[in-house]
């Protein structure tokens, strides 16, 4: 091996020996520097993605144009573009309409943010959103949406924070049943096969009994959730040897979050 | 130089992206890895030390990416992906007159599965962490699946790339180990 090599590996291990000498709280530190620096490329790459989705929409339209009589067609397709655009306009403003009347009538300060990226890697049920220290959101933050809880931030740097989802395993909510007594911990599974993710609601007593359809809500205890925040509704009840285990359903479609609100504390 | 500031320039750009492809459903929601694919013809085309600036680079930024800290713990440290791509793209740098001589296969087959490794090591590192040493079939897909994709997508990204370094000039002899 070359001199210039043997240099090259010796940096390169002083520096890697460097990174994993990192404690949490550098490694918080250093990612949200990182997210700070990639903020604008993931903030434009997000706005060019619903672009090519907006393109992709209008060249739908046009392939069922082409079935048309020839002269009706370029004025069929003005039409059509001109309605998919005001469906689109309209479809937003329902939706704002429908985030603003749920942040007015909330009794938790919120901020409002919306989804940029998702899921950074395999292991991980994380999103990434566009507030950050610059909004006052910090780490621990329930995120929530009008119909229920999402999850809460990790990582947040100046304008873009990562979000950690109720369905990743690492994210636990103490919860509490509707009518009746019962406590648990609820968590996401290691991996889901399915688009729609699948909680469990550990260390419930033997007898709980729970049938489906039952809510099941944040009971508070803990400190960074709130209580009273819909979790999801009761999928499924079984006895194991130790104790109960529910599975539910999230209240909230996590595979198409668009609009969140960050929880920054009560009015 | 340049074109070694290219790779640079496209393994950001990579990472960027993947952050945008979501999951894919049909796959047991595999995600889609492209920047091992440029590291990994980066390690064939690039002389020793900047292999490892690019493993370097990557690495950082899939730590920076990837590492969560939840409750105050790190589940997997920073440094680890460092190291992955190092050791990786060392073994990939070692086939590189097989590469020299026009063997891609072995080079597009090794992608995906230096990629597949990636994804079970920190599949590996979370477990060690959370416990119970789980394998279900959808982990394996989740961790095949990238793999597959690597390697399904690797020779159009070494054609796209071989086009680049003949773009931007650039000519290395691995038999001697220098930039010409």
């Amino acid at each position: 091996m070359s001199r210039t090599n043997v240099i090259a590996l010796l940096i390169f291990g002083a520096i890697l020996g460097y990174f994993l000498s990192f404690g949490p709280e550098t490694t918080q530190k250093f990612k949200a520097g990182v997210y700070r620096l990639l903020a604008p490329f993931l903030t434009g790459g997000s706005g060019i993605k619903k672009q090519i989705t907006s393109v992709r929409s209008g060249l739908k339209s046009l392939d069922q144009l082409e079935h048309e009589t020839a002269t009706l067609q370029v004025e069929n397709r003005e039409l059509r573009a001109t309605n998919q655009a005001l469906r689109d306009v309209e479809h937003e403003v329902n939706r704002l309409r429908h985030a603003l009347n749920y942040r007015e009538r909330s009794v938790f300060k919120l901020v409002p943010t919306e989804v940029i990226a998702r899921d950074s890697s395999s292991w991980w049920r994380t999103l990434t959103i566009n507030r950050g220290k610059r909004d006052a959101i910090e780490t621990d933050m329930p995120v929530v949406t009008d119909v229920g809880l999402v999850g809460k931030t990790t990582t947040v740097s100046e304008t873009i924070s990562v979000v950690l989802l109720i369905s990743d395993e690492s994210c636990r909510v103490a919860a509490s049943v509707e009518g009746s007594r019962e406590q648990g911990i609820v968590s996401g599974e290691r991996v889901t096969s399915g688009l729609t993710p699948v909680l469990d609601l550990n260390f419930l007593s033997k007898q709980a009994d729970l049938k489906p359809g039952q809510k099941v809500y944040t009971s508070g205890v803990g400190g960074v959730f709130p209580s009273g925040l819909l979790i999801g509704v009761v999928k499924s009840f079984r006895v194991r040897a130790l104790d109960g285990q529910a599975q539910l359903t999230p209240a909230v479609d996590l595979s198409h979050l668009e609009d969140l609100f960050v929880v920054t504390g009560r009015r | 130089m340049i074109f070694f500031a290219c790779l640079l320039l496209l393994v950001l750009v990579a990472q960027i992206t993947e952050l945008l492809i979501p999951a894919l459903p049909w796959l047991y929601n595999a995600h889609v890895y492209i920047v091992p694919v440029i590291v990994f013809y980066g390690a064939m085309a690039l002389p020793f030390p900047l292999m490892l600036a690019l493993a370097l680079f990557a690495g950082v930024l899939l730590d920076a990416l990837t590492v969560q800290v939840i409750g105050g713990k790190v589940e997997i440290s920073a440094g680890s992906s460092i190291l992955l791509y190092g050791v990786l793209a060392g073994i990939m740098h070692g086939l590189r007159p097989l590469f020299a001589r026009g063997h891609w296969e072995v080079h597009c087959i090794l992608s995906g599965v230096f990629t597949s490794l990636i994804v079970l090591a920190q599949y590996l590192m979370i477990t060690f962490r959370r416990g119970s040493l789980v394998f279900t079939p959808e982990i394996w897909w989740q961790i095949a699946g990238p793999g597959l994709i690597a390697m399904a997508i690797a020779p159009v990204f070494f054609w796209g790339l071989q086009w680049l370094s003949r773009m931007t000039a650039y000519s290395y002899s691995p038999e001697r180990g220098q930039l010409e």
